[in-house]
């Protein structure tokens, strides 16, 4: 009998009766770990000594979880998947991992990122390619990428996340899962390698809206060591979920959703797009209103390099503290910023320290205001078109990326002029802080899709509720990949 | 403005304490060039210089200051465990000055 492919409150209930124990669990999650590993090279560290724990109320105790290389877990490697930190055991864990913890949630296993969360592909973590279960010559995305593919091939029923740009919201579209990030700071960050401060969000990736609402519900809370963290004891998100949408109000974007400004569209895109159109029957068919409008187009094309603008320039600050003197492998020199330069030099990938320069460029003086003020006024514009739209819609609902998940060779990433707007435009959640969650909605040649809603600020209830409603309504609920099956 | 050249890119780089091979340095100036493109498309658009800069993710964001109470601090073996150089309770670097 197996357990890891079921939901948390399926799994909560056979242990509850005596069906099944939590140490039983934790040796199904890591023989199944093992299995993933070599097939998708999903771990960081599997934790082979982990041991159940008591089952108490708690819809989490004694079951077993996955934790982003990203998060500090005290006593256990944290390298964020980068060789500048790959001995570094950190003394504290994160928060978020502490309340999970206090809910009896065991942790079986550390997931690969990008390196220190800064990539989309999955590639570029110290450890290596992960590849996605549904299919080994493509990607998960990223940076979430182990977490995505352990949850998508039924590792356990959850993992965490984090997501500055898309990281957990689109490589849990590739792999045909759930994944929410809540409002910037319902979560503690405290504990989470910083990438982009004003950017980062903690969450979650499950197979379902309600697993997710479970684990978030556990992780959250307001925490003296976030002062960006606010008080959310109010927000209930499993008990907010009963499904009732009647009335609710939806959007799209023209400007993202409609093929005609894909001139050169594949085959692929247009039945993703398709595909998403049939979706929004389907809000209808539940009694939701949903309308197309416009946002200024030449706004959503400055995305992707405002984001790359300001999580750079925000990123050269935050790593500036990796020396590889007080922590991280020594690297040798005759002079301290020879040693520092080579373990530097050494330690990051290209596309980390091609960030670096970049970031580090915006923020000279003389370069500021053209560069980096620019970005965040742009970034500013496109929060008040979609705070504007909240104005009159409950949710916006939009297409994950340009279709399935990409194959892994002849990927990079990097901006390309020519990205679709389609490709980016999760990056607004980012700028606004916005909850937003990502589903499965379907597949194109075998391989899933994923359909995302954002809310407005503070309304992750009614947020996650129209997920769920629309969720109930399709076939993919609680889906485990086929080919590692 | 002047143009982000190929020699700027390697003296940054190196202000950072990164060395970047030819390829490295290349991927840079590429991804910038995408970049510089779209700012000139943002600074045409309309009174973009009179927009406040949005700095936070949440508009109504407070810094909320707890109280000055002294707290246990971490012990300095735990702190220095992930260090590899150290000397008791001090961390060894070369030299820096003279």
């Amino acid at each position: 009998m197996s357990y890891m492919d079921k939901s948390i409150e399926e799994i909560h209930e056979a242990l509850k009766k005596g069906l099944v124990t939590s140490d039983e669990l934790v040796k199904e999650s890591l023989e199944k770990s093992h299995l993933v590993q070599e097939k998708c090279n999903a771990f960081v560290t599997i934790l082979d000594d982990a041991k159940g724990t008591e089952v108490t109320d708690s819809l989490l105790s004694g079951i077993p979880y996955g934790v982003k290389d990203n998060y500090s877990t005290k006593g256990v490697l944290s390298t964020g998947s980068s060789n500048t930190l790959k001995d570094y055991v950190p003394f504290f864990s994160a928060t978020a991992i502490d309340n999970l913890s206090k809910a009896g949630a065991v942790m079986v296993n550390k997931t690969v990122l990008d390196e220190f969360g800064m990539g989309g592909t999955g590639t570029t973590g110290h450890t290596g390619i992960v590849t996605n279960p549904w299919d080994k010559t493509r990607m998960c995305a990223g940076s979430s990428a182990g977490s995505a593919a352990a949850v998508a091939a039924g590792v356990y029923p959850y993992a965490t996340g984090s997501d500055t740009g898309d990281s957990i919201r689109k490589p849990a579209a590739y792999c045909g899962i759930v994944g929410y990030k809540p409002t910037y700071g319902m979560i503690s960050r405290y504990g989470l390698f910083p990438f982009a401060s004003s950017l980062d969000h903690c969450g979650v990736l499950t197979r379902s809206v309600r697993d997710a609402a479970i684990v978030t519900d556990a992780m959250k809370g307001i925490d003296k060591n976030d002062m960006t963290s606010w008080n959310s004891k109010d927000v209930h998100l499993l008990e907010a979920l009963d499904g009732n949408v009647k009335g609710k109000k939806l959007c799209y974007v023209k400007e993202i959703c409609d093929i005609n400004n894909y001139p050169n569209a594949s085959d692929e895109l247009k039945r993703h797009l398709e595909n998403f159109m049939k979706t929004i029957d389907i809000c209808k068919s539940l009694g939701m209103e949903v309308d197309e409008v416009s946002v200024d187009e030449t706004l959503l094309k400055a995305s992707p390099a405002t984001y790359v603008v300001i999580s750079c320039a925000e990123a050269t600050s935050n790593m500036s503290n990796l020396t590889g003197f007080i922590f991280g492998p020594r690297a040798s020199g005759d002079k301290w910023d020879e040693e520092m330069k080579n373990y530097r030099t050494k330690g990051f990938s290209p596309l980390i320290k091609r960030r670096f320069v970049i970031g580090s460029y915006v923020l000279q003086a003389q370069n500021k205001n053209r560069y980096f003020h620019n970005a965040q006024r742009v970034r500013r514009l496109l929060v008040d078109e979609w705070k504007k739209l909240f104005e009159k819609y409950d949710a916006v609902i939009l297409p994950v990326g340009s279709g399935p998940a990409k194959k892994l060779e002849g990927s990079k990433d990097a901006l390309d002029k020519n990205t679709a707007i389609l490709e980016d435009h999760l990056q607004i959640g980012n700028f606004g802080g916005f909850p937003s969650i990502t589903i499965p909605n379907g597949f194109i040649d075998g391989l899933p899709v994923g359909v995302n809603i954002t809310g407005n600020c503070y309304e992750d209830e009614k947020t996650l509720n129209i997920a769920y409603a629309l969720e109930g309504a399709m076939d993919y609920k609680g889906q485990v990949c086929k080919e590692v099956q | 403005m002047q143009k982000f050249t190929k020699e700027m890119v390697d003296d940054y780089a190196d202000k950072l304490l990164i060395g970047l091979t030819e390829e490295e340095n290349k991927m840079v100036l590429d991804e910038f060039g995408v970049i510089d493109a779209t700012i000139d498309m943002i600074n045409e658009l309309p009174d973009i210089e009179k927009v406040e800069p949005m700095t936070h993710a949440l508009d109504d964001f407070e810094y909320v200051l707890r109280e000055d109470e002294p707290e246990e601090s971490v012990p300095i073996e735990d702190l220095l465990a992930n260090c590899d150089d150290h000397t008791d309770r001090e961390v060894q670097v070369p030299r820096m000055v003279g």
